[in-house]
């Protein structure tokens, strides 16, 4: 009671203000329980306010609540979380009790969609919603991570481990050989990075993952289109007020297992052929070069948030600020994150509004190649050596640098992205069925860059001999103005929703930067370019633009709630191609049965929701590498030097083929679905068959050296196929103790049909030369190829007798002859295995039980390969991972791990270095704890919540590697392969719920 | 109009905002790459012309052209040097070194593209000067005349190396990029003989270029290359020919010291008939007109002065003439003074046996390694004259070609005369090793060694007798690079034994 009495005035206050508020209105009380019609349980916490007064209370663990209203005329609105909302004219009575209906059972769920929102019920395309409920719950940097397993099909695997780094996602497999990412529609404003979007700021995400769907956007809809929409103001007396923050720690899911000192350096005898460390064995343990690269970093959260308003203004408004240090030394991301969302009714036929968010990120990138090094480091080495200097490493002819050192004189750079992101709109509403509505959409980014890096010298090929300072700045404006007209109406039994509309957008990216050296000094203040030497300067600048105009128009028709039918239709224009190539026409349409609204289906008393969807549509795809991927450009800067006086001569010239005849890539998608409620729609399931062929596909294709052209044509090349199915279940049970399980599940069989006129395969992700993707007609698309590994040469005979490469010595690898000739060449390799998992799942499972909350996630894939591509750079003798220990010796006869050695033909593009990518991970698990709501109604809080929470805890994993998802490019060419980049981390968390 | 209808207001809302819309230019989808010209639009004028023959010549300094690629299989693939360096660094350069290379070695598939991308260059210049609309003439004709030369340059590279090749010598439609065969080598040869034929119709002599233009092509470097190119086809008579009229110019003439050739002081000089400029333009990261050929070879540890690739061998030592000063002027050794006069260099375990090749020596200059300022030296008037020699010799002139072998060993010679006595022998096979030898230590390190082995057609005995495991048959070409075989889908065919 200390703490009453030391808070005595507080609590004397708020107490005499609640006295004052109910004496001054009591005129009329009622009284009664609110339960579930679901199962009848009672429903505690539900909010019971007076219509158009801030007179409210809720219902106690009993479901019980008693409210004195000003009088009997007055109307009482019940409100609940999950459930949907009544009102109830009191009509003079004193005890009223309730039965609220699940929002589920309803159909009355609302998706948003293309353009605009659909009733769940009516919908006939493939669509994936995420609620905020679902978000919130989870510690997650942005929303691309907030997706991963919760949507069926949808592929979400980290960009890379580096603090604030987005995601790669695929929708329904790789449907490209170019870039294979989904369009991201934030509140109405296109892009394709949503990184930036703050997680607690999102109310939905959908993704929309059929022809049907993502049709209306037409030629960029080909990958998916995932829509977010952000939270916005809600018509209420009070605003509510909330605070989220959280706070944990991070740090590697495993480490890598690597030689020890006393193995390495018995290992380097073994290379050498000589005694070069005296006695390896006295070496010990050695420096664990990874202990030196990572740690284990801090991350937090905290969000403050005011949502509110009245029939003429909404508005929510929010503050977060995001700091994350990274697992790895001297890296780091902090942003803060401000909303405002706001919408003006001005009259009874206008509506404005905004959403917009300002984003300010900083961050601290770590040197490149320090988790490479610390792969690579002999662990022979300490970070210093017995003076107090960095260890030079080179000693070995190891071109690899000392890790410490570069941390230590190469992270002085300071990054800064500033962006504004959102829409202003309008909506006239005229003609009693008719919407019009001009939407423009912004998003402007400025970002900065600086790097010092100082003199200094670790060895021969580690140093820097003049101190120099570079900086960048980043600009990048883009905008979208739509203007789109919607009538809607029903007669009978006949709903209509039409839309039309005409879009123009542009974007427009520029960079700027340049250097000096020859500073006075290194403190903070002198870091500007114009402390440095003007003769050492250096600058740089170039923009890119481009520019799309479309039409778009669809229908929406629902007869009797029963018979469903969507058609749409898009034409874009763009400045990628050129005439007469330039124009693409997308049409779609769907059409979908709710079953459940026929007699004979209502007959039976477990089917609660039944509905059969078919749709069928074309998309487009016309990202491609380049902005003007058919125009010639001309290279400068290609300067000879002439003369005794060595002058500079401008060079320029074409250095690289273009191609002119470009056009759109194209996808022709179909899909069948069935949604099924049963249980009273506590048993919810969903499955789709889809078929999506794409065809023209544009991509870089490698093309012979000869043609001389530095850069490969892009060019509409092939045609795949994916081709799978998409399930989802869940079980949902709400009462006192709710709970629910879930499991989502994606087959995708990935198939390339056919390459270009002539060509019969795609070589690429060249290793030393050697290609380890090939794509081929009838497999996935960037599959490994390579040597198959069949043994080892044990002795000379064998090396004389089976066939080799040539090269080869007794101990080294023996590949297969698969063509049985005699000899081992480039014939010999082969189909190794493929980069995209045939199965992605995900489990759910929660409850929620007198104030305590408790969900998991699980996620996995497998049927992919890995390919360990790190292992096999080796331009110095760089360390070896553990299981080379077990090499082939005269006296170790191993058929599996070849004789020590540095390159050579063991480290061929082969199967040894391939490995099972297949896993199963702990995702998230999260328990909470709420104070009962009677507690908190009293100081007028509504929910108090402490929670714990934990990211990537367990891992099942065959892969050698950090972790099987690791930094991956988005080339759909060379996927899969493992260089060794910035791993992903675990963490633990615990935060803190508050809501006024 | 009655006043408390919402209509107008609303409709005049609707109206400006879509003829706003609507407002858009026409040329909203017309967009060019921005701070770049187009190909559409070059060529329009004598300066564009000019700078597209400048990028060619500027790719000589691109790694490809320079670098591993070039030293690897020109001095450290034949019996002049070693790998170099530290013992495992770089792999492949060290299979190149003892024939244990295979065609996924990074040199051939580098060597190979940066020559194709030199002859990409130089095709756009050809085709399309023509076609400038107005311009000088004769600047036109040069400059055709120049990427002629380097065009066929490329070639003879390419050939001595692989043999038959695609014979690329204008753009290439997109259906064309994968159906190339290899052409047979006679018909690479016509097409370096036509391009340099016409390059000594067009150029101009050396003298009379001024002096910013020196290191473009000339009338007596394309003379030069066409007489090497005759020598690869064992035609002397040509061969001696072209020799002659470049050695008759007057152009011509060589320095008095040796050495100077590769230092500063020698770059554009009376010797020099062709040479790619380079200079350390910029303090601390490489320069636009940078090499990395002066720090591949650099003294490797202190000082340090690179990665110290390139060691003149044993045998090369060995096979200097008993105080041959040129030994010196070709070799670093542990203990030496560089030619700056200042710096010793001083041993460094980490390197073996280290030597370092001085032609590649440049003194201090601004930025780092690598921003190398040395002129890539590719024809000496002293090859030159070896090239007469040789084939007036094999004409049966040997009289003849005494003269000019003298005139390379008595500059060898200087003032001392104890040294390097003067070569009298008219015995042709005799006379042929005597030639051979002198080729071998006056160009030695200077990447000529494994071509003239290879038209010597001796390859195989002496790199055998050098302890290389050179298989006959086989060694004489280089495989194609195994990309260009995948991607083809074996439409180019691999040579003999890869």
């Amino acid at each position: 009671m200390d703490t009453f009495y030391k808070h005595k005035p507080f609590f004397l206050l708020v107490w005499a203000c609640w006295l004052s508020v109910t004496s001054v209105y009591s005129q009329h009380r009622v009284e009664g329980t609110v339960t579930a019609t679901s199962d009848g349980q009672a429903l505690i916490g539900v909010n019971i306010l007076e219509k158009g007064t801030s007179n409210g209370t809720i219902t106690d663990i009993d479901g019980s609540y008693s409210i004195t209203v000003a009088g009997p005329n007055a109307v009482l609105e019940f409100s609940y979380t999950g459930f949907a909302p009544q009102e109830i004219a009191i009509g003079g009575r004193n005890r009223i009790d309730l039965a609220l209906e699940e929002a589920s059972t309803l159909l009355q769920q609302v998706v948003v969609v293309g353009y605009g929102t659909q009733k769940k019920s009516d919908l006939t395309g493939a669509v994936g919603t995420v609620k905020k409920e679902e978000i919130e719950r989870l510690p997650v940097a942005n929303v691309e991570q907030a997706l991963q397993g919760k949507v069926a099909g949808v592929y979400v695997a980290p960009s890379s481990g580096t603090p604030g780094a987005g995601a790669v996602i695929r929708i329904r497999g790789t449907g490209t050989l170019n870039n294979a990412n989904p369009l991201y529609v934030v509140d109405g404003m296109i892009t394709y990075d949503a990184s930036f979007v703050n997680p607690l700021d999102v109310e939905s995400i959908e993704v929309l993952k059929d022809a049907s769907a993502a049709a209306i956007y037409g030629s960029r809809g080909a990958n998916g289109v995932i829509i977010i929409t952000t939270k916005s103001g809600k018509n209420r007396e009070q605003a509510v007020i909330s605070l989220n923050s959280y706070y944990g720690t991070q740090k590697i899911t495993k480490k890598i297992d690597l030689l020890n000192a006393a193995q390495f350096a018995e290992l380097y005898n073994e290379f050498r052929g000589q005694q070069y460390f005296e006695d390896p064995a006295a070496l010990g343990e050695g420096t664990d070069w990874q202990d030196e690269v990572f740690r284990t970093a801090p991350i937090g959260n905290i969000q403050l948030s005011a949502n509110g308003g009245s029939e003429k203004v909404s508005y929510n408004i929010s503050g977060n600020y995001f700091k994350q240090d990274g697992i790895v030394k001297n890296s780091d991301f902090e942003r803060v994150t401000i909303r405002v969302n706001t919408e003006y009714k001005l009259n009874d036929w206008l509506t404005i509004g905004n959403n917009t968010a300002y984003t300010n990120s900083k961050s601290q990138i770590a040197p490149g190649g320090v988790v490479g090094g610390a792969y690579r480091m002999p662990p022979v080495f300490a970070p210093r050596d017995s003076t107090g200097d960095f260890s030079d490493p080179t000693f070995f002819g190891s071109a690899i640098g000392n890790p410490a050192a570069d941390l230590f004189y190469k992270s002085n750079n300071n990054n800064e992205f500033n962006r504004l992101f959102g829409n202003l709109y309008g909506d006239v509403h005229f003609l009693k069925y008719f919407t019009f509505r001009s939407n423009f959409g912004f998003d402007r980014g400025e970002g900065q860059s600086k790097y010092f890096e100082p003199v200094f010298e670790v060895s021969s090929s580690q140093l820097n001999k003049s101190d120099r300072l570079s900086v960048g700045s980043t600009l990048s404006r883009d905008w979208i103005w739509e203007q789109t007209l919607r009538f809607e109406h029903e007669i009978g039994p006949h709903r209509f929703s039409v839309l039309g509309g005409y879009t123009a957008e542009e974007r427009y990216d520029e960079e700027l930067g340049g250097s000096r050296e020859n500073f006075p000094g290194t403190a903070d203040e002198l870091l500007f370019l114009s402390a440095g030497n003007d003769t050492t300067q250096q600058n740089y600048g170039s923009a890119i633009d481009e520019a799309l105009t479309s039409y778009l128009f669809r229908i929406n028709y629902a007869l009797l709630d029963r018979y469903l039918l969507t058609v749409s239709w898009r034409t874009d224009k763009s400045s990628r191609f050129t005439e007469p190539n330039r124009t693409g026409n997308f049409p779609s349409f769907s059409l979908g049965w709710n079953l459940s609204q026929e007699g004979f289906v209502q007959n039976l008393t477990l089917v609660d929701r039944l509905k059969l969807r078919f749709s069928y549509g074309i998309l487009g795809n016309q990202a491609s590498g380049s902005a003007y991927p058919s125009t010639s450009a001309i290279s400068s800067g290609l300067y000879a030097i002439f003369g005794p006086g060595e002058d500079l001569n401008q060079g320029a010239t074409l250095i690289a083929v273009a191609n002119s005849n470009l056009k759109w890539e194209t996808s022709r998608q179909t899909d069948i679905g069935l949604e099924l409620g049963l249980f009273k729609n506590r048993l919810e399931f969903e499955v789709d068959w889809y078929n999506r062929y794409t065809y023209d596909i544009i991509a870089a294709v490698p093309i012979p050296d000869y043609v001389g052209s530095q850069g490969d044509p892009i060019v509409n090349t092939a045609e795949v196929r994916n081709r799978g199915w998409d399930f989802t279940l869940n079980w949902r049970n709400a009462g006192k103790f709710s709970y629910n399980f879930g499991a989502t599940l994606g087959l995708v069989n990935n198939e390339v049909l056919a390459l270009a006129d002539g060509k019969n395969e795609i070589f690429a992700a060249f290793l030393q030369g050697e290609p380890a993707s090939h794509t081929v007609v009838g497999q996935p698309i960037g599959s490994f190829y390579g040597f198959k590994v069949a043994g080892i040469f044990q002795n000379e005979e064998e090396l004389n007798s089976l066939p080799r490469l040539g090269g080869e010595d007794v101990g080294d690898l023996r590949y297969a002859d698969l063509d049985g000739n005699g000899i081992i060449d480039g014939d010999d390799r082969t189909y190794l295995g493929s980069a995209i998992p045939d199965v992605i799942y995900s489990f759910t499972a929660g409850f929620d039980w007198k104030g305590v909350d408790f969900a998991i996630d699980f996620l996995g894939q497998s049927g992919n390969k890995v390919y360990n591509a790190k292992e096999t750079f080796r331009f110095g003798v760089y360390n070896w991972e553990q299981h080379v220990y077990d090499r082939w010796t005269p006296e170790n006869p191993s058929q599996t791990e070849p004789r020590i050695t540095n390159g050579g033909t063991n480290y061929r593009v082969s199967d040894r270095f391939l490995e099972d990518g297949s896993f199963f991970r702990l995702r998230n698990v999260v328990i909470g704890y709420s104070l009962p709501v009677e507690w908190l109604s009293k100081v007028r809080i509504s929910k108090f919540r402490v929670f714990l929470s934990g990211t990537n805890l367990w891992t099942k994993q065959k892969y050698s590697g950090y972790s099987p998802e690791f930094p991956n490019g988005t080339n759909p060419f060379e996927v899969g392969l493992d260089f060794g980049g910035y791993p992903v981390a675990k963490s633990w968390q615990g935060g803190l719920e508050l809501v006024f | 109009m009655r006043t408390n209808s919402l209509f107008p207001k609303k409709w005049l809302f609707l109206f400006i905002a879509v003829f706003m819309a609507a407002g858009c230019q026409k040329d909203f989808l017309e967009r060019k790459p921005k701070g770049q010209l187009t190909f559409d639009t070059f060529f329009e004028n004598g300066e564009q012309a000019q700078e597209s023959v400048n990028a060619i010549y500027s790719n000589f300094r691109s790694w490809e052209m320079c670098a591993f690629p070039w030293i690897g299989i020109t001095d450290i693939i034949s019996d002049d040097a070693d790998k170099g360096s530290t013992p495992n660094d770089a792999q492949y350069v060290l299979d190149l070194d003892n024939f244990t290379f295979d065609a996924t070695n990074q040199a051939f598939q580098q060597s190979w593209s940066g020559n194709y991308r030199t002859i990409f260059r130089a095709n756009v210049a050809i085709e399309n000067i023509p076609k400038v609309p107005e311009m000088d003439e004769k600047l036109r004709a040069r400059l055709i005349g120049e990427a002629k030369f380097l065009r066929a340059y490329c070639y003879l590279r390419l050939v001595q190396w692989y043999g038959p090749l695609p014979i690329i010598t204008r753009q290439l439609n997109d259906d064309e990029y994968l159906t190339q065969v290899r052409q047979p080598v006679e018909s690479v040869y016509d097409t370096i003989e036509q391009d340099l034929l016409d390059a000594i119709a067009d150029l101009p002599e050396k003298s009379e270029y001024t002096s910013k233009d020196l290191g473009r092509a000339t009338k007596g470097a394309a003379r030069g290359i066409l007489a090497k190119l005759y020598l690869v086809k064992h035609d002397f008579t040509n061969a001696e020919k072209f020799a002659l009229e470049a050695i008759n110019s007057g152009e011509y003439s060589l320095l008095d010291r040796y050495g100077d050739n590769f230092l500063p002081v020698g770059e554009n000089g009376k010797e020099s008939v062709f040479e790619i400029g380079a200079a350390a333009l910029q303090a601390s990261v490489a320069g636009p007109g940078a090499t990395p050929y002066n720090m591949i070879q650099g003294v490797r540890g202190v000082p340090n002065l690179g990665w110290g690739f390139n060691r003149p061998s044993d045998d090369l030592v060995a096979a200097y003439e008993p105080g041959d000063p040129r030994r010196q002027a070709t070799i670093i050794y542990v203990g030496e003074v560089l030619p700056d006069g200042a710096t010793i260099v001083e041993d460094n375990p980490d390197v073996l046996n280290e030597r370092y090749n001085q032609k590649a020596w440049v003194p201090a200059h601004a930025g780092l390694q690598d921003n190398g300022p040395g002129n890539l030296r590719l024809l000496r008037y002293a090859d030159i004259l070896l090239i007469a020699a040789e084939a007036l010799n094999e004409n049966g002139k040997a009289a003849d070609a005494l003269g000019y072998l003298e005139q390379v060993r008595k500059r060898a010679r200087g003032s001392n005369n104890f040294i390097l006595p003067e070569v009298t022998t008219t015995d042709q096979a005799e006379l042929r090793e005597k030639i051979r030898h002198e080729r071998r230590v006056e160009l030695a390190m200077e990447q000529h060694r494994w071509f003239d082995l290879l038209r010597w057609g001796i390859a195989g005995e002496v790199m055998r007798a050098a302890g290389k495991n050179f298989v006959d048959a086989k060694h004489e070409l280089l495989p194609l690079p195994q990309s260009e075989i995948d991607l083809t889908g074996g439409n180019l065919v691999q040579n003999q034994g890869y």
